[in-house]
């Protein structure tokens, strides 16, 4: 536990982000601007830095983890998982991948892998596990219980009314982690 | 498959009455009326075949199949006469809240309307099926009044001799009519058919396949699977360009009617709260349930005494006799069964008993200690011996549960009539249970 709030002050939250105290923050995270994070959601930054970009969503019970692989333990050697912009994790989404992109949106229950990597205007529809070693290209939807693919012309919008109705609402019923002074 | 049973026991008018049970297996469906299940929209049988069973209104996602929501954006328009001034308009178009496909992804213009705005693609072989559709009609009518004529042939002379004894002119006109449409039909006759259709010219050399088709990596993305393609036979889209919405097929609502007594079931009606589910038939409400009371270990030629639970669902006590069934037309049975020789009497149903204390009941039953095993309030457990006829695999039994019924749903308390009571048989097959070989 010790060791575990030690990590915890190495959250650098930006000024503007909706960060719910009851939502678990471990390891060196760094969270951007206007970005929201539910409570009960979990990011675990163990093999690694976490980066997350701004106008985020990640509600609640999603689980975002950077960890070691299987099998290698500790090696020493450090992998930044790095997500962009205007992303939504939905509830219960579990996210290992690496390198996320913008505009994205990970349903509920959905499982993105560690060797995926996510560009742009990705969907991975709800349920569909996404493990496998692979780029996925822009604007993939990957949908039902077959996981079945199509590119889509036009990216998700971002959800910019969503973030404003969630910043008025979250501060009235939950405490906040304050902004990490510069 | 979840069968629901019914039990049949409504035909009030008529002496025969009809107990029987049912299952929508066992049931005459009937198409009643046909209906989109989107917008809940009623169509005639007719209408239906006109629009080709399917709805005028709502889509369906060729991508994934889920139906098409029809979403509004503004987009700004300019002024022709004012390039720097735009005015914004509301447009529509359909997207899948599934797979996300929308019509702007295979580049199909928005609509100025919420709805109806949507035209179909041209078949281009509409014509050719049209023309085939013709000829087939054509020739069935021809067939059709050879038969007729036929008919007239032989009743000529009757006809005739009818006209000449007519008083009042009326035989004539038909005479008259009759000899009309003979007249149409030989015309018709002498021509064979009027549209002719042409037939196919054989291929018997094509192009070989361009060399690009062998070198270009397939794009998964853009070809479109076999399901998408057979969604809709009539274009069989290869690429996802090509893909387009389709009209949303019709449901049927249909009718339940038993076969024996022609009395109706289940009617569904147009509105949907309107439909009076005939709960009150179902046969758990009438018939006693038999249920194994505890799973039972079974051996190669070793009696078993097994008991089974039967429930009263009726609030009247109901005398129960196991019968057994012949034997050699059993051929479900994998074991030989005892039963008990005496008609046993399972207790009412009341729903307050569980209140009172149990043994009142004890008396008012003089129960064998060899047949019955225990009672309690509506429940009574019956002792049956089983032998396995089998080494191994399912001991299987099968008897006949004969039972008194009062039919007290269908007569009317002020007919001050004693309800009538019949006797209902069940034939009953029981899975008792699996023998395992032995090591």
């Amino acid at each position: 536990m010790a060791a575990r709030s030690q990590q915890r002050s190495s959250v650098v939250i930006a000024p503007g982000s909706i960060i719910c105290d009851e939502c678990e923050l471990v390891g060196e995270i760094t969270i951007g601007t206007r970005t929201v994070i539910h409570p009960k959601a979990t990011i675990i930054a163990e093999a690694g830095p976490i980066i997350i970009g701004e106008n985020n969503i990640i509600e609640e019970l999603t689980i975002i983890e950077n960890r070691y692989p299987e099998g290698t333990e500790n090696t020493g050697s450090q992998a930044v998982m790095i997500i962009g912009n205007n992303n939504v994790f939905e509830v219960g989404a579990h996210i290992e991948a690496l390198k996320i992109g913008d505009n994205n949106v990970v349903e509920a229950k959905a499982e993105v892998g560690r060797h995926v990597e996510l560009t742009s205007g990705c969907i991975i529809g709800a349920q569909c596990v996404v493990n496998s070693d692979e780029f996925l290209p822009e604007n993939t939807v990957i949908y039902g219980s077959g996981c079945a693919r199509r590119v889509q012309r036009e990216r998700p919008p971002p959800q910019n009314l969503q973030i404003d109705f969630l910043s008025k609402i979250l501060p009235n019923y939950h405490y906040l982690k304050k902004p990490t002074k510069q | 498959m979840l069968i629901i049973l019914l039990f049949n026991e409504m035909s009030l008018s008529g002496p025969q009455h009809c107990l029987k049970l049912k299952c929508s297996e066992c049931l005459l469906n009937e198409v009643d009326s046909h209906y989109c299940p989107m917008c809940l929209e009623n169509m005639s049988s007719s209408e239906a075949k006109l629009k080709k069973n399917r709805c005028g209104n709502c889509f369906d996602c060729p991508s994934c199949g889920h139906t098409l929501t029809t979403r509004a954006t503004n987009v700004a328009i300019s002024d022709p006469d004012d390039p720097g001034k735009s005015t914004p308009k509301k447009m529509y178009y359909m997207a899948c809240g599934f797979c996300r496909w929308t019509t702007r992804d295979v580049a199909i213009d928005d609509k100025t309307v919420a709805s109806g705005g949507w035209e179909d693609i041209e078949n281009t072989h509409a014509k050719k099926i049209q023309s085939l559709l013709d000829y087939y009609h054509e020739l069935a009518l021809n067939e059709k009044a050879e038969r007729e004529r036929k008919k007239y042939v032989r009743r000529r002379s009757h006809l005739y001799y009818a006209a000449s004894m007519d008083k009042y002119g009326m035989v004539t006109v038909a005479v008259k009519k009759k000899i009309g449409a003979m007249s149409n039909v030989s015309i018709k006759e002498n021509e064979e058919t009027t549209t002719q259709i042409t037939t196919e010219e054989k291929i018997s050399d094509f192009p070989a396949l361009p060399d690009d088709f062998f070198t270009t990596p397939l794009e998964l993305s853009k070809v479109t699977t076999i399901t998408q393609r057979l969604a809709s036979p009539e274009f069989q889209p290869t690429i996802t360009n090509d893909l387009y919405p389709k009209r949303k097929h019709l449901l049927i609502r249909k009718s339940m009617r038993c076969k024996e007594c022609e009395h109706n079931l289940i009617k569904p009606e147009m509105n949907p709260l309107s439909i009076k589910f005939k709960i009150q038939l179902v046969i758990m409400h009438h018939i006693p349930e038999v249920r194994l009371m505890a799973p039972m270990e079974f051996r190669f030629k070793k009696e078993l005494k097994v008991v089974l639970l039967l429930i009263n669902p009726v609030v009247h006590n109901t005398t129960v006799s196991l019968l057994p069934v012949d034997k050699e037309s059993d051929s479900f049975s994998t074991a030989k069964i005892e039963l008990p020789k005496k008609e046993v009497v399972l207790a009412r149903r009341d729903d307050a008993a569980i209140y009172d204390d149990a043994t009142q009941m004890h008396q008012e039953f003089k129960d064998e200690k060899n047949v019955v095993a225990f009672r309690k309030a509506n429940k009574l457990g019956v002792i049956i011996k089983v032998t396995p006829l089998i080494q191994e695999g399912d001991v299987k039994v099968s008897f006949v549960l004969r039972h008194d019924y009062r039919n007290t749903a269908v007569v009317l308390p002020m007919e001050n009539q004693e309800p009538q009571i019949s006797w209902l048989q069940h034939r009953i097959f029981l899975n008792l249970g699996r023998i395992h070989k032995s090591k």
